[in-house]
């Protein structure tokens, strides 16, 4: 016979309130197999879990009910309760009668009607609980980062730091990310590439670190602590075993394309190092448009190359490795401001510039060494229009969200332009001014001290008129139309999520929110970790931020990677499905629909009308099934069920609720 | 036809002294003249016994599970609603292609009481839509044939209505499960009505249970019904079945976009895949 023990919790008076939790009590105690039914004022303090294992010794309890918060609240809790007396920790049914119940009703009687009926449901399912046991995985010690901007450099030092290996995975021929284009940083004013050059050359050379760079991850399997990840090896042109970065190639390369690291504001070769500071600080040939590639002619880099580094017959390449974590730091591309905002000419008028490119036009190592220079003819611009929110909170052109950075960066440029152009006036465009930050305020404050002009207001159309950009828009706080005439204007764009980084999100399990942002596991208490576990999130892969929080988040995630690795073994959960393999026709049903691969089709012997055959049964990977249930519902025959919400319990729980 | 029975012997007649395959699945003759049963031709001589004429009502691809397991490859007829029935098999998972030699047949739909049959009325596919060799010419499909009339009729109905409907219809049900036999959809190496104590399916004969076995039956082949119509055939109480095969059948075109069942051995179905383009007007 059962010997089911039930505890109703008052949970101080969040329950107790609403629910007669003595009635559920006293109700719960008639059920069939219950031995013992208390209620408790705080079940999950330390006094409340006393009490249910002096309970349990003394009433010889096989089985507990807890009617309270969601289980997902104490669950673990009370298992680990469990661990210490005689009942298996998965003998446990919690009943939820806060959140499914008080919290949502105010008829006490029909709330503790509806307690009871949960109870019941609970009591019916408990009986048909069966003893299950964690087995353990073996972590495997190593990490992989997605992305190498700031917030996947940061991360990757942090583990490395720790003694861990880590891969740092990164597209582009260099590790360095935005932060490496930008000039300075707000609101300390201190030189971007400054600061992230020596991380970067860090990274570079920490025995820890090994870099990826022009690679990305097309494929992974497995699980938390043992991720099988294939990363795809773009070719490079060039053997970076070799090559010492010597430069004579670059310097001889006789094509000329559009840098887009300069943001199209200058020209590189089609050999190229992606900038002077670049780690690795070696070349790789662009074959999109070097000729040797196109055309076979011209291979003159590879007859220069003193070392022979140069093989214009290099294939991509896949690389399998196995990593105990993931960290995904994809960051961010800047909105295509072209074509959302035509009636800021579209792209057509060359001195409408992004904020990124202004970066470029006021960084030393940019097009024009840091002299702020118009693109279309080269002269010193001296009314400068700053617009800020260009496709930020504008959902009917582009984006809802505020972009977060923008307000401090137009802040940043208005003050460099001030600065660095004598006589200038600077007029920003903008909707409310955000500036949360530590100095944030003071650096905005003293910007316009400074002498920049905040209207407020959008800007609703810029056209070219003798040589000036006119900047039409409304002054909301004198409510007059206003008009500027600028000689270049400057359009502080929304960010949004790197092209291509919710698909390598998607191959690691990671889902993305509406507007393609990676979704954490939970907003405020698990901001760095995402549903897929041993799956982490860092910078503005996650959403728009600034250097401090990115770098912050970065080794927010590393020290959630640290904790991961620094175990040996994990602990799986017993609640995974199974198969009745002799019932499984093998129609792979429950193969398709398992959204964590967990299930495969094997071979297994068998008999079939008295002969030995073979056939094909499915068959789950302990290690990875997350406990869903999917295959469970779409298994005909039934032979998959999910233990711990077995197809009986659930039927069990289903009656209960019938029964008078 | 006489043509296609004599080609048809002979055909099977030579593969089966090539040993090509080992055994053959087609019609035979019955002590009627407008019947015909399954036939197995396992010798060259049983070839002379095949019959094929306007009486070869059953679809024969179930049989071809007798041989999933054998190590040689097994002959079958296949007109339009058996090569479909035989993607269905394969794309479950139950047979496997290269153990079969498909002989197409072109079909004009069969008599059943001296009239078409019910199941040839809405046939969208005569032709066999795979085959290794095709015994006579491709015949001209029905031009539009009243798939979904029925259907139509049924959802103009009150739902109090088509409840009382199936609650009729059900209440005949003899629980003899020849509809999940003849069924090509119905693969399961165990059915779910095999198994004891289930706890949501009971054995009892009755309108409660029947029901429950009916509709459960429907939402199992809902993506993978081929709508050969067998199973209202064989029906020996005259229960609509494919009134409610082929309303799921709807639902799921309209739903998912997805083409007919059978058409290929693709064992991607509408509702084991996900499609980011799929509705969610529910979530």
């Amino acid at each position: 016979m059962a010997r089911t023990g039930v505890i109703i919790c008052h949970c101080g008076s969040n329950i107790a309130s609403v629910v007669d939790v003595e009635r559920v009590a006293l109700a719960a105690g008639q059920m069939p197999g219950v031995t013992y039914a208390a209620t408790n004022k705080y079940t999950c303090s330390i006094s409340g879990q006393d009490m249910i294992k002096q309970a349990i010794a003394e009433h010889e309890l096989d089985r507990l009910v807890i009617a309270s918060c969601t289980p997902r609240m104490h669950e673990t809790t009370f298992r680990k309760m469990l661990t210490k007396t005689s009942i298996n920790p998965y003998m446990l049914e919690i009943a939820n009668i806060r959140e499914q119940c008080s919290w949502v009703h105010t008829d006490k009687e029909k709330a503790t009607e509806k307690a009871i009926d949960l109870v019941h449901m609970a009591v019916a399912k408990v009986l048909k609980d069966q003893p299950l046991f964690t087995s353990s995985i073996p972590v495997h010690k190593k990490c992989l980062v997605v992305g190498g901007g700031i917030a996947g450099i940061q991360a990757a030092l942090d583990v490395a730091e720790a003694g861990y290996e880590v891969t740092l995975v990164e597209r582009e021929p260099s590790i360095g990310g935005k932060m490496v284009m930008l000039d300075k940083t707000f609101p300390t004013l201190d030189c971007s590439a400054c600061i992230s050059t020596p991380k970067m050359a860090e990274a570079g050379a920490h025995p820890n670190i090994r870099l990826m760079t022009s690679c990305e991850i097309s494929a992974v399997t497995g699980y938390i602590g043992n991720f099988q990840v294939t990363i795809r090896q773009k070719p490079r042109y060039v053997n970076h075993d070799t090559c010492t970065g010597c430069g004579l190639c670059e310097e001889k390369c006789p094509t000329k394309v559009t840098n887009l690291f300069d943001q199209s504001l200058s020209k590189r070769k089609a050999i190229y190092k992606l900038f002077p500071q670049a780690v690795p600080a070696k070349p790789v040939i662009d074959s999109e448009h070097c000729t040797m590639l196109k055309s076979g002619k011209c291979g003159l880099c590879s007859k220069l190359c003193p070392l022979g580094c140069i093989n214009f017959e290099d294939q991509e390449d896949f690389i399998t490795e196995t990593f105990g974590a993931i960290v995904l730091a994809t960051g961010y591309d800047l909105i295509d401001w072209a074509k959302a905002y035509p009636e800021y000419g579209g792209g057509k008028y060359a001195n409408v510039i992004s904020g990124l490119q202004f970066e470029r036009l006021v960084n030393a190592s940019g097009p024009t060494e840091g002299h702020i220079q118009r693109p279309g003819d080269g002269a010193e611009p001296k009314t400068v229009v700053i617009v800020k929110c260009v496709g930020s909170r504008d959902p009917a052109k582009a984006k809802a969200y505020c972009s977060r950075a923008c307000c401090m960066y137009a802040a940043k440029h208005a003050h460099q332009i001030l600065e660095k152009i004598e006589g200038s006036k600077v007029y920003v465009f903008y909707i409310d001014v955000r500036t949360p930050g530590k100095g944030y305020e003071e650096f905005y404050d003293k910007t316009r001290a400074d002498g920049a002009v905040y209207i407020r207001g959008r800007v609703s159309k810029i056209y070219e008129e003798g040589g000036k950009l006119i900047c039409k828009g409304e002054d909301t706080l004198i409510g007059k139309q206003v008009a500027v005439e600028a000689d270049m204007v400057v359009l502080e764009t929304a960010m949004e999520p790197a092209h291509g980084s919710t698909e390598t999100a998607a191959t690691a399990g990671v889902s993305a929110d509406k507007d393609g942002w990676l979704t954490e596991a939970h907003p405020k208490l698990r901001p760095v970790e995402t549903q897929t576990a041993g799956v982490y999130l860092c910078g503005t892969a996650q959403g728009p931020k600034d250097i401090p929080d990115t770098v912050a988040q970065a080794s927010a995630a590393a020290a959630k990677v640290l904790g991961l690795l620094a175990k040996d073994e994990l602990e799986t959960s017993p609640m995974i499905s199974v198969v009745d393999a002799p019932k499984c026709s093998g129609c792979g049903f429950c193969e398709q629909v398992c959204p964590v691969k967990a299930i495969s089709m094997v071979d297994v012997p068998s008999m079939y009308n008295g002969k030995r055959v073979t056939r094909t049964v499915a068959q789950v990977n302990s290690g990875l099934c997350s406990g869903c249930g999917a295959c469970s519902a779409a298994c005909r025959t039934g032979c998959i069920d999910l233990l711990g919400f077995t197809n009986k319990q659930i039927l069990e729980e289903v009656d209960a609720l019938w029964q008078e | 036809m006489s043509d296609v029975q004599n080609t048809l012997r002979d055909r099977v007649r030579s593969l089966l002294a090539e040993g090509k395959i080992s055994c053959f699945i087609g019609w035979g003759p019955t002590r009627f003249k407008d019947r015909t049963i399954p036939k197995f031709a396992n010798k060259p001589e049983d070839a002379g016994e095949l019959v094929y004429n306007e009486h070869c009502l059953s679809n024969l691809a179930k049989y071809a599970l007798d041989f999933q397991f054998s190590a040689e490859v097994a002959g079958i007829a296949v007109r339009g609603c058996e090569s479909r029935a035989i993607n269905r098999l394969i794309a479950d998972g139950r047979l496997t292609r290269s153990k079969l030699y498909l002989v197409g047949i072109p079909c004009e739909g069969m008599l059943e009481n001296g009239s078409t049959a019910e199941k040839c009325a809405f046939c969208r596919h005569r032709n066999p839509v795979v085959y290794d060799e095709l015994i006579g010419e491709p015949v001209a499909e029905q031009e539009n044939p009243p798939r979904f009339e029925q259907v139509l009729e049924l959802e103009s109905a009150s739902s109090e209505d088509r409840y009382d409907f199936w609650q009729r219809e059900f209440a005949k049900c003899i629980r003899c499960y020849a509809c999940r036999n003849a069924c090509p959809a119905c693969n399961c190496m165990e059915c779910y009505t095999e198994q004891y104590r289930t706890g949501w399916q009971g054995k009892q004969a009755n309108t409660l249970e029947n029901s429950v076995f009916g509709f459960t039956r429907a939402y199992h082949i809902g993506d993978r019904c081929i709508e050969c119509g067998e199973c209202e055939r064989v029906c020996p109480m005259g229960i609509p079945l494919m009134k409610l095969n082929r309303k799921l059948v709807k639902d799921v075109e309209s739903l998912f976009g997805s083409e007919e069942s059978g058409l290929s051995d693709d064992a991607s179905h509408a509702l084991g895949c996900y499609d980011k383009e799929d509705l969610e007007e529910f979530m």
